[in-house]
């Protein structure tokens, strides 16, 4: 912006400068040919009252004394020429037909200016016919007309520079907190400081909330992935040494409830595994992550559609194709399928997703037709690891999960008898 | 019953093959994404266990290619992600069911015989009107420029109705017997619902109303 200001600026200046020179020099010019003519003007007055005899006039350097100027009078019988050194240039002149202003450039004559402005007027006088002639130079009037226009160009550069400093000023000015800022993110990179801590106005706070935002957010990842590896490696590692261990003795028989053990032993690892596997995966509510409710409904629900092929899986919302829900896909899959995949499992013949959007919150509700749950029962879903279903495996974990995630987006997980006597659970998140 | 076990964990492969054996299978193994694609095509198995992850290739692309050659044969897919978008995607790719890794292998027998039983009988039943062909098994629609859309439980036999008879008028009662609800009387505007749904879909002139009467499939469209 102030490469293309500044440049401008002067450029426009030049072009004031130059135009300043241009209507100086023709200002000067017609205030000349003005004052010439009323010198001229003023000669035939006098030679009036002398009745044109040129002699009679008073000569010498009387009118180069009062006026400045070189004159010419001529008549059939006289030539007046003061001062005489100007001859060369104002003969030429008398004895053309021209009226009116003259400019003679490039004469050249000893003591005489090369530039020279005149006024010619040829008049009769009681019949006698007398020309008369007076000029400036204007080598004298360039000299001081150039000396005014450098002048000018001084002032204007001087202008030009006075600009230029006035607006770095305020641009330094306005832009100091952007460099605090730059210096705090320097600062951040070499681990002077963990957060941004600097005063900014009003429109970069946001940014500086966001990129806070962004390292808190960072620092907890990285504390809970830490947390889980942990975790994992603590209840990972021992029934490893275990089985190890019984299968190094070789002189130990593997018998039948050898094996149980180790099977058990194997079977927590996997769900240790599972538990910490799906705790890292879920995101949780983040800048920049959205999802397609949609889109990612009727995938599942299609799926689960071909997986439970004697049931119906059906989808009942309002929103558009394209809608989106501020909520990570990988986490809505998860509360839509896990949902969904323990409908699927209770239902007898029908489930019922139903996707709903307020300005204050978003909602999944899903619905079944199987036998519900009793009201005793209801308060204990969702808590890890409860199975009211023996006898279809993997049941009520999926509920813990959908309220693990929910959490994460301090939303609400509500369970409720279904109008035709199954389970009707609501999710409900807050935008 | 002949059995494909795709699988190139070998001790894995091997305990597996024995345990299917035992239930009852007459197994074939392939260790590779190649080999199991060969197999696939040439041979006429019953049902199939197929790992996604092999050394050469995606058990996805193998499955996707069998099922472009009409190798039809049910296929349970086994896997030790147990994300939801890649149930989807192998279930998109053409698979019957979906397994887990570890998994007992009861749990797996059980659901091969359940995804054999489901088949028997089965045929690869099109029905094509206009531009659109509605895949029976897949319950999924796909247009005139080969895009698949895949259909809920009621949508699709909505179209099924509709795109049985194109140019035959479809009274709102009618189409109410398609759908199950958890409503005991299901209005005239949940069908009102559908049909928007499914004009979305294949473009609103395809689906016509006949005011008074009830809704056509425009196959000509």
């Amino acid at each position: 912006m102030l490469a293309i200001l500044l440049p401008a600026g002067i450029g426009l200046m030049a072009i004031a400068w130059v135009v300043h020179g241009f209507l100086l020099d023709r200002m000067s010019r017609d205030f000349i040919e003005h004052r010439l003519m009323e010198e001229v003007t003023f000669l035939q007055l006098q030679l009036q009252e002398v009745d044109g005899v040129v002699g009679a006039l008073q000569t010498g350097d009387y009118f180069q004394e009062v006026f400045h100027h070189a004159f010419a009078v001529h008549s059939p019988t006289t030539t007046v020429i003061s001062p005489e050194t100007w001859a060369p240039l104002l003969r030429p002149l008398i004895q053309s037909g021209k009226q009116g202003s003259i400019r003679v450039q490039n004469k050249t004559a000893d003591n005489a200016p090369a530039d020279i402005l005149a006024y010619r007027r040829s008049f009769e006088i009681q019949g006698t016919p007398i020309v008369v002639i007076v000029s400036e130079d204007m080598d004298a009037l360039k000299l001081s007309q150039a000396e005014l226009h450098a002048w000018t160009a001084v002032v204007s550069v001087l202008l030009v520079g006075l600009l230029a400093g006035v607006i770095w000023l305020g641009i330094s000015f306005s832009m100091r907190p952007a460099a605090a800022l730059q210096v705090a993110l320097k600062q951040l990179q070499t681990g002077e400081i963990s957060r941004i801590d600097v005063k900014t106005p009003d429109e970069f706070r946001p940014l500086v909330q966001q990129l806070n935002q962004l390292l808190d957010s960072l620092d907890q990842r990285l504390e809970r992935s830490r947390e889980a590896l942990a975790n994992l490696s603590h209840s990972v590692k021992t029934p490893i040494a275990a089985v190890r261990q019984v299968l190094e003795d070789t002189n130990r028989p593997l018998d039948d409830s050898l094996r149980q053990q180790m099977a058990v032993r194997l079977g927590d690892l996997d769900k240790q595994l599972e538990a910490e596997m799906r705790r890292s995966r879920f995101a949780g509510p983040q800048v920049g992550k959205s999802a397609y409710p949609v889109k990612q409904a009727r995938d599942l629900l299609w799926m689960l559609g071909r997986l439970y092929p004697e049931k119906t899986f059906e989808l009942s919302t309002s929103l558009a194709e394209e809608s989106r829900w501020p909520v990570e896909e990988h986490d809505l899959n998860e509360i839509l399928g896990n949902l969904l995949d323990n409908a699927g499992k209770w239902s007898t013949r029908f489930i019922e997703l139903s996707l709903e959007q307020t300005p204050q919150m978003i909602s999944i509700t899903v619905s079944d037709d199987g036998s519900g749950v009793e009201n005793t029962e209801m308060i204990r879903l969702g808590q890890r690891g409860l199975r009211l279903d023996e006898q279809t495996p993997g049941h009520g974990l999926g509920l813990a999960i959908v309220r693990d995630v929910v959490e994460r987006y301090s939303g609400l997980v509500r369970f409720m008898p279904a109008h035709s006597g199954g389970l009707q659970v609501r999710v409900e998140i807050f935008g | 019953m002949r059995l494909l076990l795709v699988e190139d964990d070998l001790l894995l492969a091997e305990g597996l093959a024995s345990q299917l054996a035992k239930a009852g299978f007459s197994v074939d193994t392939a260790h590779t994404a190649r080999e199991a694609e060969l197999l696939g095509k040439q041979e006429d198995y019953r049902v199939c266990v197929l790992d996604l992850g092999l050394p050469d290739g995606s058990g996805l692309d193998v499955l996707r290619n069998w099922r472009a050659n009409q190798a039809d044969f049910p296929v349970l897919i086994l896997t030790a992600r147990s994300d939801w978008q890649d149930k989807v995607n192998g279930l998109k790719a053409g698979a019957d069911d979906y397994l887990a890794k570890p998994f007992q292998s009861e749990e797996l027998i059980a659901r091969l015989n359940a995804i054999v039983r489901r088949s028997e009988g089965r045929v690869r039943s099109l029905i094509t009107a206009g531009r659109f062909e509605l895949d029976e098994h897949r319950q999924s629609l796909k247009m005139g420029d080969g895009i698949e859309h895949s259909l809920t439980g009621t949508e699709f036999r909505l179209l099924r109705c509709l795109m049985s008879q194109p140019g035959h008028v479809f009274s709102k009662e009618q189409l109410i017997e398609q759908l199950y609800s958890l409503n005991e009387s299901p209005s005239d505007n949940v069908i009102e619902a559908y049909i928007g749904r499914l004009r979305k879909l294949v473009g609103t002139d395809t689906i016509s109303t006949r005011r008074g009467q009830g809704y056509l499939f425009n196959d000509t469209v």
